[in-house]
Order: C-alpha cells, then sequence, then structure tokens
C-alpha cells in the first residue's frame, strides 16, 4: 500500500502504511515481528492515528444535515434553517359530561388544568388532561362540558424565576416526552403576584413587535425543549425575578390511541373556587383517543427541514405543499402533491 | 557505483530510549538481544492487550491466581511455547522450566531456544513473574 494513501481509516491498513515507510525509511529490521518493540511503537503510532481518523471522520459527518447520525445534531444542524421538529403528540379524544344537582347560587363551573379522565386500552390505563382551564355556565342546576378535548397524558408544570444576572440562563422543560401544542406559559410579576399574562408559541419573528407576549421552542439535547422569550425588540422582554410558569402534557405518543371508555378523574370548582362534589354523569366518548404520534424521527428531520426552508413557509409550488402540509398535521406518512397543470387535461386557475 | 553492505542481522529499538554515548542516537538492540526481547515481550503481553490483534500474547500473568503447586506448570510451559511458535518465527524453543516460589509469590521462568538462520550458540531467557501486588 502505498505511503501517500491518506485515506486509509482501518487500523490495520496504517499499521501497513507505517511498515511500508520504515521498510523504505529505516535501517531497523524488527518491525515486521509482532514481538520486537518497534511493533509495540508502530501499534501505538496507527492506533493514535486511526483514533484520529475516526474521529475527524465523525466529525466531518455530524456536521452536515445529510451525514448527521446524532439526534442532537440534526435538530441544530435543522434550526439553523428555522425548523423545530416535531415533538411527540398526544392522542386526543373528544368527550361530553353534565354535572347535576348544583346549588342556585353557582353561576359558572371550571374545569381545572390537569387530569380529566383515566382511560382504559389493552388493559392498560392512561392518564387523559387538559392543558388549561375550561368554565362553563351553569343553568336549571347543571353543567354541561360538551365537547372537550382531552390530551392522553400527565399534566405538569415547571417554574422558574428569571435572574437576569445570569448571562446565559436557559429555561428548559425537564421532560423529553412533551407533546408541545400543549405548552402553555404564564408569567407573574414576581413569586408573590397574583395575576399573570399569558404567552403565546411562535413559530417565527413575523408581525411580532416589541411588546408582543411570545416564546419560542426549541428541541436541544435529550429530546427536551427549550424556551426562548423576546428581547424587548422582537417579543417582550422578562424583567429580573419574573416568575415563569410552563405548564405542559407529557404523553405516551402513539400508545395512547384508541381510548374509548373514560371515567372522571377531573377537579371542578365553582365561581367561588369551591369544589364541586356534586353527582356527574357518566363521560360520553364522542370521538375515541387518536393521533398521538411519536417524536418525528432524524430521517424525516432531514427530509423535510431543507424542504420547508426552500418552501419559506409558503404554499405556492407543488413542493411548498409536501413541505407545509407535515409540519401542519404530522401525522401524515406521505405526501404527493401536483398542480392542475400536470392533469389530464390540465385545470388551470 | 560501490556495493552497499546490507546487513541481514535484526536490529530493533530500545523501550529504555537512553541515548548512546558515542553517537547520540537512540539506544538500540541486535541480533540475539532483540530476538530475546521480543521474546520476553510476546511472553509478558496479556492477551487482549495489544489492539486489534485479541490473539497475540499469553496467560502467563492468570496463572498467579492459581494455586501454586505443580498443576500449573506444564499448561504454562505449553502456553509459552504456543505464543513463542505462533509469533516468533526466528526462534525455535528447545525447552521452557517453571519452578515455583510459593513463599515469595514467584515463578521462575527459564526459556531455551535456537535462533534461526543466526549462528549463535543456543540461549536461555530466565526472568522472575511476580503479580504487580498481592
Amino acid at each position: 500500500m502505498a505511503f501517500t494513501d491518506f485515506t486509509n481509516l482501518d487500523f490495520d491498513q496504517i499499521r501497513a502504511s507505517i511498515k511500508d515507510y520504515l521498510r523504505a525509511n529505516s535501517t531497523f529490521t524488527d518491525f515486521d515481528f509482532e514481538g520486537s518493540n518497534f511493533s509495540i511503537l508502530i501499534d501505538i503510532l496507527a492506533y493514535n492515528s486511526y483514533l484520529t481518523a475516526y474521529n475527524t471522520n465523525m466529525v466531518a459527518n455530524e456536521a452536515f444535515l445529510d451525514s448527521a447520525t446524532i439526534r442532537e445534531n440534526v435538530v441544530s444542524l435543522a434550526r439553523n434553517i428555522g425548523f423545530v421538529p416535531l415533538s411527540r403528540r398526544a392522542a386526543k379524544a373528544n368527550i361530553s359530561f353534565t354535572v347535576l344537582g348544583l346549588n342556585s347560587s353557582i353561576q359558572t363551573i371550571t374545569l381545572k388544568a390537569g387530569i380529566v379522565c383515566t382511560g382504559s386500552l389493552d388493559n392498560t390505563s392512561y392518564i387523559f388532561s387538559i392543558p388549561e382551564d375550561i368554565t362553563v355556565g351553569v343553568s336549571n342546576g347543571q353543567a354541561t362540558f360538551s365537547e372537550i378535548e382531552i390530551y392522553e397524558g400527565t399534566y405538569l408544570t415547571k417554574t422558574f424565576t428569571v435572574d437576569t444576572s445570569q448571562p446565559n440562563q436557559k429555561y428548559i422543560i425537564p421532560n423529553p416526552y412533551v407533546d408541545t401544542s400543549t405548552i402553555r406559559v404564564k408569567v407573574y410579576n414576581d413569586a408573590q403576584s397574583s395575576t399573570s399574562e399569558d404567552y403565546s408559541s411562535v413559530n417565527d419573528i413575523v408581525g411580532i413587535s416589541s411588546t408582543s407576549q411570545i416564546f419560542l421552542i426549541q428541541e436541544v439535547s435529550d429530546e427536551k425543549y427549550e424556551l426562548f422569550f423576546g428581547d424587548g425588540i422582537f417579543g417582550k422582554k422578562l424583567s429580573n425575578n419574573n416568575q415563569i410558569v410552563i405548564s405542559y402534557i407529557t404523553t405516551n405518543g402513539p400508545a395512547g390511541n384508541g381510548a374509548s371508555n373514560f371515567v372522571f378523574s377531573g377537579i371542578l370548582r365553582d365561581n367561588t373556587d369551591a369544589i364541586i362534589t356534586s353527582s356527574i354523569t357518566s363521560v360520553v366518548t364522542n370521538t375515541p383517543s387518536q393521533n398521538g404520534d411519536n417524536l418525528q424521527s432524524i430521517e424525516s428531520v432531514r427530509y423535510y427541514a431543507p424542504r420547508l426552508y426552500a418552501s419559506q413557509r409558503r404554499a405556492v409550488t407543488a413542493g411548498d405543499y409536501e413541505a407545509i402540509l407535515p409540519s401542519i398535521y404530522p401525522n401524515i406518512e406521505s405526501v404527493t402533491a401536483y398542480g392542475g397543470e400536470e392533469m389530464m387535461p390540465p385545470q388551470y386557475g | 557505483m560501490p556495493l552497499e553492505n546490507i546487513s541481514r542481522g535484526f536490529k530493533d529499538i530500545s523501550l529504555s530510549f537512553l541515548r548512546h554515548p558515542v553517537t547520540n542516537d537512540i539506544g538500540t538492540l541486535s541480533n540475539e538481544d532483540a530476538i530475546k526481547r521480543s521474546v520476553v515481550n510476546l511472553v509478558r503481553t496479556r492477551v487482549g492487550e495489544r489492539f486489534f490483534n485479541s490473539l497475540l500474547g499469553s496467560k502467563v500473568e492468570s496463572y498467579f491466581f492459581e494455586l501454586a503447586n505443580s498443576d500449573i506448570v506444564d499448561p504454562l510451559q505449553e502456553e509459552i511455547k504456543t505464543v513463542i511458535s505462533n509469533f516468533e518465527p526466528r526462534v525455535v524453543v528447545r525447552d521452557v522450566n517453571v519452578a515455583l516460589y510459593p513463599e515469595d509469590n514467584e515463578l521462575d521462568v527459564s526459556i531455551i531456544y535456537d535462533i534461526v538462520g543466526l549462528a549463535v550458540p543456543t540461549q536461555a531467557i530466565n526472568f522472575i513473574l511476580q503479580p504487580t501486588r498481592y
């Protein structure tokens, strides 16, 4: 093997190259014998070269979206072109139930954010929750929660205190199984404050002003999500000692699909914040749980990130539709889009 | 053009890395000394110790953990003969003697061999194997 063959990545090839060089340029002769001292040195040199070659190869691979294999790197490269991979999606069911025998003084009933029902499926019980409170009016001593959407998963909250003395404070949700569509953010002035402002999620900064109460989501390491808030130019900037309360639902993804029998386990409060213990009708299932899905795969990110970037979030060409549809409907397995001009006979306009 | 004398002997580097007092070059081992070092290296190398060569080496050091009786002598001799015949084509082993010193936790190993192709007398290596800790 030629000593100038720099493409060797295999330990034995590198070792053979070193020996070839020594054979032509050295007065030593014993390197061909495995027990010799020189053989030990050659092994160390070859191993060192092998490690360097391997690491260089891996680093180069991980630097490009096409060849990266570690999720964190694929996501990071996709982030550079403005692509946020889809999170797990909780299976959603649609249910209705009625609260009976309410006192006439009660005007409204609120179903608190958190667990609402348990649903059984294949001898496994799943928790179904809602990400925010639902309030309905009381009429004739009964309140009807009609067609409410419940999400398979556990409702959790995480509170951060803004500390402006930290130059690089991060707001990372400490759980990898989050359905990002269920993330709700409230910001309190400080820990004692009882009033809060709701912040909403955005995907880009188009139309965002300096007072917009927005946050952006980004997948970071270990399939967790980090929240970014405004800087006072694009989006409202947070102040020192602000309390950020992030609520979210962690889900089992597709495992929660198909549950249809639900038992109520939620918390109801009236307009005076008292807990309601009146009788509740059995839960009617309008739609069994469906559309739960896993985290967007690396292959999917690699495929859609450049296409979504090329479409610039517009839907003009057939390719744009192919790229943008999966970000709107995460359960799409494949998309075929074509223009009317390709039909027989062509249909324009 | 004058003919260059090419030595057909063996020449290896010395891992002591001491400087030669006259030439200031790195120390070398020649012929029977180089082969002796090679034989000792092979016997003292543990199996799996060399990168990407899981067959090279011997299990001699693992015999420290066996009971020090005559049962280990034959396997130990066989192990040494095998590793040398597999990886050191320059020698032919004549005999391997193993003496046990259980009170000192030592094995005294003597390897007697002939060097192939060199006009040198029969060689003998004697070394003591000791565990690094008790």
